[in-house]
């Protein structure tokens, strides 16, 4: 047994590369997924508002899988089960370019965009229908309506809710560390197996975990603070 | 009583090409909310440079008379012109949003826009739905807030502002599409009392510059003041419409001889 000792695994150059990288990909995969989501979500919710009835059930299935399979079954879905489903030469092609980390966006990014969508709706519910009334009476049509006066309110609803699910989002990136991604939970893991410093590695995630997480959500409570200067109803 | 926004240019009135015909016509409108009848073959119209105030009791159909005008309310049956054109005819959604883009139109609720400040709310349209230069847009807007006297507010968002201010904030928005006429669905309603004047003040000083105006109001103090012709209504229909002297002295209908004795206790 040895004491606790940070510098052990930091001042150790394999070590702290390993993390680093890790970190790195982490940031990519949460990044990546985040965009991802984020426009699926636009595209699930102007599905949603459309007119025609099929649309809105199949995006009422499409959520309710999503919110109801853990992440962790759809990484693995995807990982195991919708890539070899693929033709050869895709796949090839994907493990020369970073499989893993491809279905790990996918599988995020896909399954964040349910909850994002549904943030994003009830943001809208929550704006009073006179306003798309008054976007009317002024001659914007329906796209008009929402770009530019239905959305900017909407997100502002949604605010606190995209930013907490931000932040899982962020934290489920450590999943993708079961389908193999070298994120920052697998390059905790390696440097743990091969420093024997369990409680060091795990500190030092914990606290480039939270320091991320809180980051975002600071982030989010500026942009909040800001929305509140402009005079939120 | 005397306001800063009579001091100011007139507004533009955009020139119409219909100049023969009425600028409001409702021809035989009905609608039904369920089995309930809302309007009941109404027939009226509303002339060039006329300005109608619309009274009645709550639930008469005053409101959803004047919403039909834009199409915010659906018809069962019936023609409504607006400036000659048929507004509940087979229209594409573009050739709709056009014509509702003529039609100036002012909620009880103001509705302006949260995200925007107030001159961002009156340059919105003028930019997004008729092309114009954001500068052309915004000198015109400045002129319209200065003749509504808030000039001094166009950063201002609208939780900043006081209902009346918000209010004349809408109708500079309004203004700012140079609509042929105005329609006013209770404007003051919403209102602190102190602030019910400010906002008549400058929907007298439209009428002054000759504006065509629909005004569904219990203002009956500016009723009598400014309109032209008063039409009363009582469930769906309208009862009698007549000049606001005729109609505020001798009103000939039993249901209007009732409401306005009921306005005197």
């Amino acid at each position: 047994m040895h004491g606790f000792d940070l510098l052990a695994v930091l001042s150790n150059p394999d070590f702290a590369r390993m993390l680093w990288r890790g970190a790195l990909v982490t940031l990519v995969v949460a990044a990546g997924s985040w965009c991802l989501a984020m426009s699926l979500a636009l595209v699930l919710l102007s599905l949603r508002l459309a007119p025609v009835r099929i649309g809105d059930r199949l995006v009422a299935a499409y959520v309710s899988y999503h919110r109801n399979v853990p992440t962790l079954v759809q990484l693995m879905l995807w990982y195991f089960g919708i890539a070899s489903l693929l033709p050869d030469a895709v796949q090839y092609w994907l493990n020369d370019h970073g499989a893993e980390t491809i279905y790990g966006i996918l599988g995020l990014g896909l399954c964040q965009a349910a909850y994002f969508s549904e943030d994003l709706r009830s943001g809208l519910r929550a704006v009073p229908p006179g306003q798309a009334e008054a976007a009317r009476a002024l001659g914007h049509g329906f796209l008009g309506s929402l770009r530019y006066v239905l959305m900017p309110q909407a997100i502002r609803n949604a605010l606190p809710a995209l930013v907490n699910h931000s932040v899982s989002l962020f934290k489920n990136s450590s999943l993708t560390m079961a389908i193999g991604v070298s994120e920052l939970t697998h390059a905790v893991k390696e440097v743990e197996n091969l420093s024997f410093r369990t409680f060091e590695t795990y500190l030092i995630a914990t606290i480039a975990y939270l320091a991320v997480s809180l980051v975002i959500m600071g982030v989010g409570a500026v942009l909040q603070w800001r929305g509140q200067v402009m005079g939120a109803r | 009583m005397t306001s800063d926004a009579e001091m100011i240019p007139d507004v533009k009135i955009a020139e119409t090409s219909n100049a023969g015909t009425a600028m409001i016509r409702f021809e035989n409108v009905t609608k039904y909310y369920g089995a309930y009848k809302a309007l009941d073959d109404v027939t009226a119209e509303v002339g060039r440079g006329e300005v109608v105030v619309v009274c009645g009791p709550s639930g008469s159909g005053k409101s959803t008379l004047i919403r039909t005008v834009n199409r915010l309310e659906e018809i069962a049956s019936g023609t409504l012109t607006f400036d000659g054109e048929s507004v509940h005819g087979p229209l594409k959604a573009a050739a709709l949003n056009r014509l509702r883009s003529r039609i100036g139109f002012v909620f009880q609720s103001f509705n302006l826009f949260p995200h925007l400040s107030a001159l961002d709310n009156v340059i919105l349209s003028p930019i997004k739905v008729n092309g114009a230069k954001r500068e052309v847009a915004k000198a015109r807007a400045m002129a319209l807030l200065d003749r509504v006297g808030l000039s001094a507010k166009a950063g201002a968002y609208p939780a900043q502002l006081s209902g009346g201010q918000q209010q004349r904030v809408a109708i500079a928005r309004a203004l700012a599409m140079e609509p042929p006429a105005m329609l006013f669905d209770e404007p003051t309603s919403a209102l602190d009392p102190e602030m019910v004047g400010e906002v008549l003040a400058v929907m007298r000083s439209l009428a002054a510059d000759g504006m065509t105006m629909m005004c569904v109001t219990h203002e009956m103090g500016f009723a009598r003041e400014v309109a032209d012709r008063i039409w009363f209504m009582d469930a769906g229909r309208i009862l009698e419409t007549a000049p606001p002297d005729a109609f505020f002295s001798n009103p000939q209908h039993p249901r209007a001889k009732k409401f306005l004795s009921d306005l005197r206790h």
